[in-house]
């Protein structure tokens, strides 16, 4: 009785698991939509990944299920010594070998488009010399600051925004990610772009978010007691909100506080 | 084997039990009440309170009866103001109403739209009938009050349009009570700034700089003249900016009404922590804590608060533009000992080590800060050349420091000879001091400009390219 239990307790794991793995779309454990040019191909990189773990996590909890079986105390009351399997060490050794190989090359590509200086847009408003803003990560908040006028950061025209950070959408956006005191990260799940921010470091980050929305802007790096409260978001909108938008934050850090 | 497994399979019965029984229980709320501030139970050197204890039980008491308790907070309506149909619990009522008419029909509007966004989920959730599906945050305990008393006034079947507009204006037109935005206080504020907003909460400890007392009434970053206290604007700004370079975040996250509900909590915390100064003050000048003294300092507190408007800097020109000029004047200024007198403490650079500002310890030679901002912190002067400025980087903010001075720290006022031009001069020169062109092209077009014989940095700051300034970082 004791040793069915035992069986069905292990064979539960990968029948657990496969369940999950088949129902977790419908059930909403999935990733967010995507919606960034890039994203598609992050999921498809991931879908890769994950059928190639789904498929070696099968036939390793069978295998081991079988065994648990076949060489169970009732049918072997005596183990036999082995030295091992030197071939069959070779081949276990040389499959996992050459499947990270094959995921390294094959997410190269993906990867160098996204992080890459190669990979930057340089047609368009946006480019790595001329970014959108530069995004500042500090404890405990995110703030941004667009070049203002003069299209040049760090002058005085610059305008600053607490919160929330607006693109233009369908268009390609540079922004610099910058740290005020510890490692953070940003992070936007619908864009599947996460890029830390180093104190000392100006980082370049680009993305397209292909529909109008706001999202959740999240700090991914553990940085400090209020790490759970930094929360911001990124508003995708148009090209003309865009320049409203601009303009009522020109209109905002230029006023002399009256309405 | 067996015996083994069977205190482990007890062990977890009993596990199991014990959360069985947790469940079963009531949740208890602790009672929490404002404790009274350390000034209040000082003791002398024999460790004798300074204020007898039985006057101690007086003051806390007659802070209840004004300002109720933390579960319970609420203003405490005098005769007068119930004659004139004054409400102060009441802060969002339009003009004509029995509340305190602060607020005009255009911000209330603003408000209900900003209302209609925050609940848009449940706004459409009343609209297709399925009322269980509207889930009203766990920090609103009144709004969630009224909705569930919504709920009861009619059964599932009876519901019709009237009821469905009767529960989306609940949401529309929401505005939170004090004991909303106290919940809300305790949930995000109370860490830092402690109960009874006296800056000491627990996570308080480990910040650098400290979060803000507001028992005093002082608060740094306003648009206020003459030290006065500050307006619903200024607290707004606050908490909708973050005070960068410190550990008060943005919260713009929270609708505007709830932002404006914490104003209004913050106004509480501050006018009973000032109330309780102004009592233990008549109690060591051996004067008699009577009910008429009591209601009179909490009067007096009141016309401060309420007169804050009156002391608002008034701007009456538009934001100048920077000029070579006004930098260069500002930076005339900035040097000048008999006008901005501005180096004796930011230093010559702008960097915050001007001498004045520093004591040096004869026998070790230590550089320790001369001055101490109210709350007894030792403070140094901003240096201006990093771009962080905690009451704002806009020019208007820094108009404000500049003119009015910083309450609660050795920054002063601005000279009464100084003009609106002179300030905005400084302004202007503030900012050039700050400006850090730092990106690649900036970088190529500062170089570009040194190269033409520009190769002084501090004069390429008043340059009219502005990047052409900070090549020297």
């Amino acid at each position: 009785m004791m040793r069915l239990i035992a069986f069905l307790l292990l064979l539960a794991v990968p029948v657990l698991g496969v369940w999950t793995f088949v129902t977790a779309a419908d059930n909403n454990w999935w990733f967010p939509p995507a919606y960034s040019t890039f994203a598609p191909d992050i999921d498809w990189l991931f879908d890769f990944i994950m059928y190639m773990v789904a498929f070696t996590f099968v036939v390793t909890e069978v295998a081991l299920a079988w065994f648990v079986l076949k060489y169970s105390a009732k049918r072997h009351d005596k183990g036999v010594f082995t030295h091992g399997s030197h071939k069959l060490e070779m081949i276990w050794t040389a499959i996992p070998a050459v499947a990270l190989l094959v995921i390294a090359f094959t997410q190269m590509e993906t990867f160098a488009n996204i992080k890459f200086a190669s990979g930057f847009p340089t047609q368009g408003r946006f480019t790595r010399e001329k970014p959108i803003a530069q995004v500042w990560a500090s404890q405990f908040d995110w703030r941004v600051r667009y070049p203002g006028d003069d299209g040049v950061l760090g002058t005085v025209d610059d305008l600053e925004a607490a919160y929330e950070f607006v693109v233009p959408v369908n268009e390609d956006v540079v922004f610099e990610l910058r740290s005020r005191d510890v490692i953070h990260s940003w992070f936007v799940p619908e864009f599947r772009l996460k890029q830390d921010a180093l104190p000392g470091h100006t980082i370049p980050v680009w993305f397209n978010a292909t529909k109008e929305g706001s999202y959740d802007l999240v700090c991914a790096e553990l940085c400090g007691w209020g790490h759970y409260k930094m929360s911001g978001r990124v508003r995708v909108v148009s090209a003309q909100e865009f320049e409203a938008y601009q303009a009522d934050l020109k209109a905002k850090w230029f006023s002399n506080g009256k309405e | 084997m067996r015996i083994r497994i069977r205190p482990l399979a007890l062990a977890g019965l009993a596990a199991l039990g014990a959360c069985q029984l947790d469940l079963a229980s009531e949740p208890q709320t602790p009672t929490v009440h404002y404790a009274l501030s350390p000034r209040t139970t000082e003791v002398d050197a024999e460790g004798e309170p300074i204020v007898a204890p039985a006057t101690q039980e007086h003051i806390a008491g007659s802070l209840a009866m004004l300002f109720g308790s933390p579960a319970n907070p609420r203003f405490l309506r005098t005769s007068e103001w119930v004659d004139d149909g004054f409400d102060p619990n009441w802060p969002t009522y339009a003009v004509g109403d029995d509340g305190s008419g602060e607020f005009d029909e255009d911000e209330l509007a603003a408000l209900q739209s900003d209302n209609r966004r925050d609940f848009a989920r449940e706004l459409a959730a009343i609209e297709a009938g399925e009322f269980e599906r509207v889930r009203i945050p766990s920090w609103l305990p009144d709004l969630a009050g009224a909705w569930s008393a919504h709920l009861a006034s009619k059964p599932a079947d009876q519901r019709d349009e009237e009821f469905k507009t009767e529960a989306a204006r609940l949401l529309v037109e929401f505005y939170p009570t004090l004991r909303d935005s106290a919940e809300l206080y305790r949930q995000q504020c109370l860490h830092c700034h402690g109960t009874e907003g006296g800056g000491d909460g627990p996570t308080s400890r480990f910040l650098n700089p400290r979060p803000r007392d507001y028992r005093r009434g002082i608060f740094k970053f306003t648009a206020q003249k003459d030290k006065s206290v500050p307006t619903r604007a200024d607290l707004y700004t606050i908490l909708d900016e973050g005070v960068t370079g410190t550990a008060m975040p943005s919260f713009r996250r929270f609708s505007k009404a709830e932002i404006h509900g914490l104003v209004d909590y913050v106004r509480l915390l501050s006018m009973r922590g000032m109330v309780e100064h102004d009592l233990v003050t008549t109690v060591t000048n051996d004067d008699v804590l009577s009910a008429e003294t009591v209601l009179e300092s909490y009067a007096g507190v009141w016309e401060k608060w309420n007169k804050a408007p009156e002391k608002w800097t008034e701007v009456a020109s538009e934001v100048p533009a920077p000029t070579r000029e006004s930098i260069e004047r500002g930076r005339t200024l900035f040097m000048d000992a008999a006008t901005g007198n501005c180096f004796s403490c930011h230093g010559a650079e702008g960097r915050g080590d001007g001498a004045s500002a520093f004591t040096t310890v004869p026998e070790t030679g230590e550089i320790l800060p001369a001055y101490k901002d109210d709350w007894g912190n030792e403070i140094i002067p901003r240096n201006l050349r990093q771009g962080i400025f905690r009451g704002g980087r806009r020019p208007i903010d820094i108009y404000y420091r500049v003119k009015n001075g910083i309450n609660g720290t050795p920054m002063p006022a601005a000279v009464s000879s100084m003009t609106d031009e002179d300030i905005w001069a400084l302004v202007h020169y503030v900012g050039a001091l700050s400006e850090q062109p730092r990106t690649r092209a900036n970088r190529a077009a500062a170089h570009g400009a040194n190269q033409h014989g520009n190769g002084q940095h501090g004069d390429s700051q008043s340059g009219d390219s502005p990047s052409g300034g900070g090549s020297g970082h």
